[in-house]
């Protein structure tokens, strides 16, 4: 029991991430990002590719997070800004994200061909027992780095000049570029940062997957649920909740029902949430749970 | 198959002239569309897969289209739908020998039931959300699918059923199911092409853009949502039933991927056009066949190529040859709609209003004990009484925030009070929701005018008519194309025109409202509302951001309405304007009535003097 407990907040931990990264370029452009999951697999392909080259691991994470940054920002200025120039309220940004996302995969599957390649352990030979349960060292490492992620997150948001500012733009953009924020610059840290928590979690994944080019795909849909179940859309570590809960739901059913629940589980796990509370599990609109400060939340 | 020129021919408008050059452009394009399709039918199967396949999504993309364009409800639920139909009609075919043709008509109303009740129970959540609940319903039927590999194959999938051939006689005709295709497409087509030129078409998008006035005007917009949504899923559904004619079934053909692609179709053709997601459809169906390269690379060209249509044609490949085609805003360009009808209205279009009963004065609304609060706030309304009586004006007043606005939302519907009664002509109607108030003659003006921006004001005073035509939902799907429905549309046309010059906005009624001034938006609303003839209006500010001349036409036009018999209740802060107008001024401060009498007495009043005139 204890075991599924863990190892579903050690993936959840990861779904959370992405579904923070999700919700951070969310929530500064009201625009889902459907590259998310493919930032996440460039970090994990590039690192891949210079530990195999020789390269040191933790220079290679490096240099895979700075490419994810920097594609993340290409997806925004690409993408997503100029659907946002011409109406701020359309759709159009469903098709460029998905667009490019189509191209950054199959780009890596041109270069890396499709099949899986070494990725390298990191902590991922060392095991930890807790109590009647065992994880391996990069489990924990996940567990830790998501904490520290998402309560770093918040702390920024909620307490410097800078998280504000993203409040602003949140809110309302036309406003907040009338009070002097550069409104652009704001979404351009928010893309990359967002980058970097989703290549954060392809290194946190990256040695029991190894490094695939459609890994984006399935981390994405998976972030993508996170972020629905916790309500991700009004406060992003909302979204790190909604991962905890997908893991742990996905580890369970698959210790508890059999092997193949976790394909279906978080799903009814997600249409029940939703059926209950349409904005997420804890989200300011949740009848069953406010949180504390639901005026700001609801931004 | 030349598809765009039917654009063309249904941008021409009800009319004498029109009328004939509509029929002329119809049929020439009835024609290619059949002689298109008997090429296809005879020619090789290659061929014949692109344009199958094409087909199958463009029904697709437009039963999206349908709600997405219209309703501003971005499906993402229409590949579950299409799965539907496929796995029912190939798993009863094959395995239970079901005929296919019973089975269409089964998987239409499965399918639709299955849409009512999915819209049913996302359509709490708006926008975004409900994007993502009818995703969630995608997902969750991909994952069944896969998982339920007794009945399903798994990821296998089914083999389809056969399509059987055409009898004896009728085999020079050619494949059989790509004229059972090509006429799925056709109708569909025929549908949106008919509902977009009904007079249910503002309507809808009046439910997009101003849910409160298309609420005030009469249309119950929770249940038309749901309808509509309903028959969007049986499109879906059919088009399913087509497809798995077409060869294997298997989940990854419904997944959510789908989904989005369809919408892509739909973003990328033009959204709210009628041949705009067929385009789509084409273009994201056949670009793996035409452009043969390696598939990575195709992958990366397609990406590219999305990015690029979406961001040089904002508006889908048709929006732009529209605006390209339209004539110039403010050119001499004739208006559209208002061609000269020369032939009476037929009496059957338009119900008259109710008639007056001669017994004046009678108590026509009445308020009793209202109360009401937002969320855990102070109340607004504190045991508020308000007697209105027949053909008077009678004038709300009150400092800001006094409730006027509140009270004006729970005389009207919008909102429903926490106790207390509504009665409009002796008739309880506190628990009604807006939209049958309208039918008891309730009627309702907006302080911040809500309007279709993208429409003419024509088209949105049309909007006003939708409670006094009989049958106008039933009749959409093919009303235009009857030449009652051209009589109907003209009379109903020339109604809405008429009431736009009496209240003075007669120039105005060709622009988009979107490019009109504030005055005339103002006036717009009214028109919509008098259109109907109805018995009671309330008016919330309705002298807001208009000139000095404007605010002294519409006090001409107020006084008019009244000696017709019409009743107004007007919430104004001019009092300059509204007191020679008013019977009866009721003020109201921080709430409660404080106050109800002739303006003279109001005007009097030390109490009113201080509280809201500032002396």
């Amino acid at each position: 029991m204890l075991q599924f407990l863990l190892s579903g907040i050690a993936i959840g931990s990861i779904y959370g991430l992405i579904g923070m990264a999700l919700a951070i370029s969310f929530y500064v452009t009201r625009i889902i990002n459907f590259a998310q999951g493919q930032l996440m697999m460039v970090t994990v392909m590039i690192t891949a590719e210079l530990v195999s080259s020789g390269y040191p691991v933790w220079l290679a994470a490096a240099a895979g997070l700075v490419s994810s940054c920097i594609i993340g920002i290409l997806s925004y200025l690409i993408a997503v800004r100029p659907i946002l120039l011409s109406n701020r309220f359309s759709f159009g940004w469903l098709v460029s994200t998905l667009g490019f996302a189509v191209i950054v995969e199959n780009a890596a599957a041109y270069i890396w061909s499709p099949t899986s390649q070494a990725f390298p352990p990191i902590l991922n030979n060392i095991s930890v027992p807790i109590g009647s349960a065992v994880l391996t060292g990069q489990q924990l490492l996940a567990i830790v780095t998501a904490a520290i992620l998402a309560a770093g997150f918040e702390i920024v948001r909620r307490y410097t000049l800078f998280g504000k500012l993203g409040m602003a733009t949140a809110a309302d953009p036309e406003m907040a570029s009338a009070i002097g924020a550069n409104t652009t610059v704001v979404a351009i840290i928010a893309f990359a940062v967002s980058a970097a928590f989703a290549g954060i979690a392809g290194l946190l994944i990256g040695p029991t997957t190894f490094a695939n080019p459609y890994l984006g795909d399935t981390f994405g849909t998976y972030g993508f649920i996170a972020m629905m179940i916790g309500g991700g859309t009004e406060r992003p570590i909302a979204a790190m909740f909604g991962g905890l809960v997908l893991g742990i739901c996905a580890e369970g059913a698959n210790g508890l029902i059999n092997s193949q629940a976790s394909d279906w589980f978080p799903f009814i796990v997600l249409v029940v949430i939703l059926i209950v509370s349409p904005k997420g599990l804890f989200s300011a609109s949740n009848p069953l749970f406010r949180p504390r400060r639901p005026a700001a939340a609801s931004r | 198959m030349n598809l765009t020129s039917d654009r063309q021919a249904s941008a021409a408008i009800p009319g004498s002239q029109a009328g004939s050059w509509r029929t002329v452009g119809l049929l020439a394009v009835g024609l290619a569309y059949l002689a298109a399709t008997a090429y296809v039918a005879q020619s090789d199967l290659g061929l014949q897969n692109l344009v199958l396949v094409a087909a199958v999504f463009g029904i697709l993309a437009i039963s999206l289209d349908l709600v997405a364009g219209m309703l501003g409800l971005y499906s993402l639920g229409q590949g579950g739908f299409f799965g539907i139909g496929a796995y029912a009609t190939t798993i009863l075919a094959n395995d239970y020998g079901w005929n296919v043709f019973a089975l269409l008509v089964l998987v239409l109303a499965a399918t639709g039931l299955v849409g009512v009740a999915v819209g049913a129970m996302s359509l709490r959540v708006s926008g975004l959300y409900f994007a993502i609940t009818t995703f969630i319903f995608t997902l969750v039927l991909t994952v069944l699918a896969t998982d339920m590999v007794n009945v399903t194959g798994g990821l296998q999938g089914l083999l389809g059923p056969a399509f059987p051939d055409f009898p004896g006689g009728l085999q020079w005709l050619g494949t059989p199911l790509v004229w059972c295709t090509m006429a799925g497409l056709f109708l569909s087509l025929a549908l949106v092409w008919n509902v977009r030129h009904s007079p249910f078409y503002p309507v809808l998008l009046s439910i997009r853009d101003a849910e409160p006035f298309a609420e005030a005007a009469g249309a119950r917009t929770a249940a038309i949502k749901v309808g509509v949504f309903g028959v969007s899923a049986a499109m879906a559904g059919g088009a399913g039933w087509l497809f798995s004619f077409l060869g294997v079934v298997s989940p990854g053909q419904f997944d959510w991927s789908v989904s989005l692609n369809v919408l892509v179709m739909v973003l990328i053709g033009g959204i709210n056009t009628t041949v705009g997601p067929v385009i789509g459809a084409m273009f994201v169906s056949m670009f793996p066949n035409v452009v043969n390269i390696n598939p990575w690379l195709q992958e990366i060209v397609y990406g590219a190529l999305s990015i690029l249509a979406i961001t040089l044609l904002p508006d889908g490949v048709v929006g732009v040859a529209k605006r390209l085609l339209a004539p110039r805003v403010g050119g001499s360009a004739p208006a559209t709609g208002i061609v000269a009808v020369d032939e009476p209205p037929p009496a059957a279009a338009i119900l008259p209003a109710t008639a007056l009963p001669t017994t004046p004065p009678e108590i026509i609304v009445e308020c009793r004990g209202i109360e009401f609060g937002y969320g855990l706030g102070p109340k607004v309304l504190r045991n508020v009484d308000l007697t209105v009586q027949r053909g008077h004006i009678h004038g709300l007043i009150g400092p800001n925030g006094s409730g006027k606005s509140t009270l004006a939302n729970v005389i009207s519907g919008r909102l429903t009070p926490h106790a207390g009664q509504v009665l409009v002509k002796g008739t309880r109607v506190d628990g009604m929701p807006a939209s049958s108030r309208s039918k008891l003659g309730l009627r309702r003006t907006f302080q911040a005018a809500q309007l279709v921006k993208e429409l003419t004001p024509t088209q949105n005073v049309m909007v006003g008519l939708f409670d006094r035509v009989p049958r106008i939902m039933g009749r959409a799907a093919f009303w235009p194309m009857l030449a009652s429905g051209g009589r109907d549309l003209a009379a109903m046309h020339r109604r809405s025109a008429e009431t736009l010059a009496l209240v003075g906005a007669g120039e105005w009624t060709s622009r988009q409202v979107g490019d009109v001034p504030h005055g005339i938006e103002q006036l717009t609303q009214l028109a919509s509302v008098c259109v109907a003839g109805p018995d009671v209006i309330v008016l919330d500010e309705p002298a807001t951001g208009l000139s000095a001349k404007e605010v002294k036409h519409l006090a001409t036009i107020l006084a008019n309405l009244k000696s017709q018999g019409v009743t107004m209740i007007i919430i104004e802060h001019q009092t300059r304007f509204l007191f020679p107008l008013c019977d009866r001024v009721t003020v109201l401060n921080a709430g409660e009535v404080i106050l109800t009498g002739s303006a003279d007495e109001v005007r009097a009043d030390p109490m009113v003097r201080q509280v809201y005139l500032g002396e």
